[in-house]
């Protein structure tokens, strides 16, 4: 777990040093102090208690997960894990999972870096029109155009072809991308790129050796976006990846817990190994992640 | 350079959205000729009462989620915003359900909700409370409720940390001051905090509106199918029923964009209030 110390880029942070040891210079009397840790601790129960349970249903069999409903396995199944990992061919659904989310994350940012840079920083008929587009766009959810969506994918050969979904989410993402690398490319001065303008240099060459480094949290921040919204869809993927060899980690999940009845320690197992890895990143990287977001929520 | 954005954007956006509009005023069953019927789709939605109980899901939904959003999530945001110990494992602990998808989500509170095995009837039998056990899912009085709740349970932790990065701007010679006015906690509350947060409770509720409408598609899909009874139907599992089991191609489009223009009109009047009270966020 993180230190209290500020977070790095997070600009909320500066007004007010974190270690004062009394909130608002006030000493708290004790009943508050007590309401506060109950508060914070029936919070983290919440959150945390249910995880733990699916950690715990996942190594327990079949009668024990009936009759020993809250507490921890009382002799550790490990083989519900290669079980499930068997049955519902977690490799493939995995591997996918992993195409697809990279590809569209290499689309959207080559997609979106030189058309968000183009939108701050040249002078160009028509620029405000595409800022205009983009930022109407976010509001237009992608589900509510899923039919016609759909019959374009058709048309064009991109049912069940991970390349092809992997370019509908790079399009899906495309209007939050510009979005937020605009709000990164406009903070940078103008002296860099005239320098490196006299010195030669041609508008794309300024664009990927002088700018795009210095906007990489920017660029962090959309690859941080990017990757929620393409791992963790289900709706895309349900409408657009129909043959189960090409499907990924949570259609493939849906799918087993439909096709096999009641085998019910082994899909806390495939839930615990498909979720618990991913929730363990984040509660490492938390501090860049939560300070990212908020920069992001409260710039955007 | 936007050459690369507009192909894509043109291609898996923009087309398909003029489509959406065309295909709505066709009946198609998505394999012969689309006919017109001109608005024959959006005068048959207003005497579907499949789609209207959904409209009225979908409303519910965004009902709960806003206010038990907000409340919740400024709750739990003065609560981290404590000087105590372990913070940070309190702030991690909290923002945790954030990170998993809506998949893992709902087959977990779909097992929590079980009848059979299921965390909630187990924990309300430890507490004594045998009789409010039940099926959760299967009771239509209960089931969209029971759904409303997980989603707020997956995203407070994300409306808790904008709240927080909220509180921590304000400055603290704010309090300082009140505080030499004797303004107790209450007070200060409700006359410093809460007015110096209505940007951010702009932003938080934009966010989740933005959501509310169309993200609730995975949750219902995987706990329920709409479920027992329609009864936890909303607008989408309604959309892909009509188009993929019933083959209503031009009605589901009509269904697709009339909720695409309830949710522009709500997110176009949020933007005009808050151009009127000139917040710029």
């Amino acid at each position: 777990m993180a230190g209290n110390e500020p977070l790095p880029g997070d600009p909320a942070r500066g007004g007010r040093a974190t270690a004062t040891p009394i909130v608002h210079g006030l000493t708290r009397p004790l009943p508050v102090t007590i309401a506060v840790y109950v508060g914070l601790g029936v919070v983290t129960l919440q959150t945390v208690y249910p995880l733990v349970w699916v950690l715990f249903g996942s190594l327990k069999d079949k009668s024990g997960l009936i009759n020993n409903i809250w507490g921890p396995p009382t002799e550790l199944h490990l083989e519900n894990y290669a079980q499930a990992w068997t049955i519902a061919e977690m490799g493939t659904r995995i591997l996918n999972s992993v195409i697809v989310t990279a590809l569209a994350l290499v689309i959207v940012v080559i997609a979106a870096t030189p058309c968000a840079y183009a939108v701050a920083r040249l002078r160009f008929p028509g620029r405000s029109v595409v800022l205009a587009i983009a930022v109407a766009a976010m509001l237009i959810p992608p589900q509510v155009m899923a039919i016609p969506l759909f019959m374009v994918a058709r048309d064009l050969g991109l049912i069940n072809s991970l390349v092809g979904v992997s370019f509908i989410y790079a399009a899906t993402g495309l209007p939050l991308s510009i979005f937020i690398l605009r709000g990164f490319f406009l903070t940078l001065p103008d002296d860099l790129e005239d320098a490196a303008r006299i010195d030669g240099a041609n508008r794309l060459t300024i664009l990927f050796e002088v700018m795009l480094p210095l906007v990489r949290p920017g660029v962090a921040l959309v690859l941080i976006f990017e990757f929620i919204e393409v791992w963790n869809d289900f709706f895309l993927a349900f409408l657009l990846l129909r043959q189960p060899s090409v499907q990924t980690i949570p259609l493939g999940l849906v799918n087993f817990f439909q096709q096999y009845d009641s085998l019910w320690n082994l899909y806390f197992a495939a839930l615990a190994m498909t979720t618990l890895p991913i929730v363990a990143v984040f509660v490492v990287m938390q501090r860049q992640f939560i300070a990212g977001l908020t920069a992001g929520a409260v710039k955007g | 350079m936007i050459l690369p954005a507009a192909i894509l954007f043109a291609l898996f956006i923009f087309w398909p959205f003029l489509r959406a509009l065309w295909l709505s005023l066709h009946s198609w069953d998505g394999f012969g000729a689309p006919s017109w019927i001109g608005l024959l789709n959006y005068q048959r939605l207003l005497d579907d009462h499949i789609f209207l109980g959904a409209l009225e899901n979908n409303a519910i939904f965004v009902v709960g989620v806003v206010v038990l959003k907000n409340v919740l999530g400024l709750g739990v945001a003065l609560l981290l915003d404590q000087a105590v110990r372990g913070r940070a494992f309190f702030r991690a602990a909290a923002f945790l359900p954030v990170t998993m998808s809506f998949v893992a989500v709902g087959l977990l509170w779909a097992w929590i909700y079980n009848p059979v095995f299921g965390l909630l009837n187990a924990a309300l039998e430890t507490v004594g409370l045998e009789s409010w056990t039940r099926a959760w899912l299967g009771d239509a009085q209960i089931a969209l409720y029971a759904i409303i709740l997980v989603d707020v349970w997956k995203w407070l932790g994300f409306h808790a940390v904008i709240y927080l990065a909220g509180l921590q701007t304000i400055p603290p010679e704010l309090y300082e001051s009140a505080i030499a006015d004797g303004a107790g906690r209450w007070q200060r509350f409700w006359h410093v905090t809460l007015p110096l947060l209505t940007p951010i409770i702009f932003i938080n509720t934009i966010l989740i509106l933005s959501g509310a409408f169309v993200r609730n598609f995975d949750l219902v899909y995987v706990m329920t199918r709409g479920g027992p009874n329609h009864a936890t139907e909303v607008v989408l599992t309604d959309m892909i029923r009509e188009a993929f089991l019933g083959g209503s191609m031009g009605y589901a489009s009509a269904m697709g964009f009339a909720l695409f223009l309830i949710v522009g009109a709500l997110s176009a009047g949020l933007v005009l209030l808050m151009r009127q009270r000139s917040l710029d966020v």
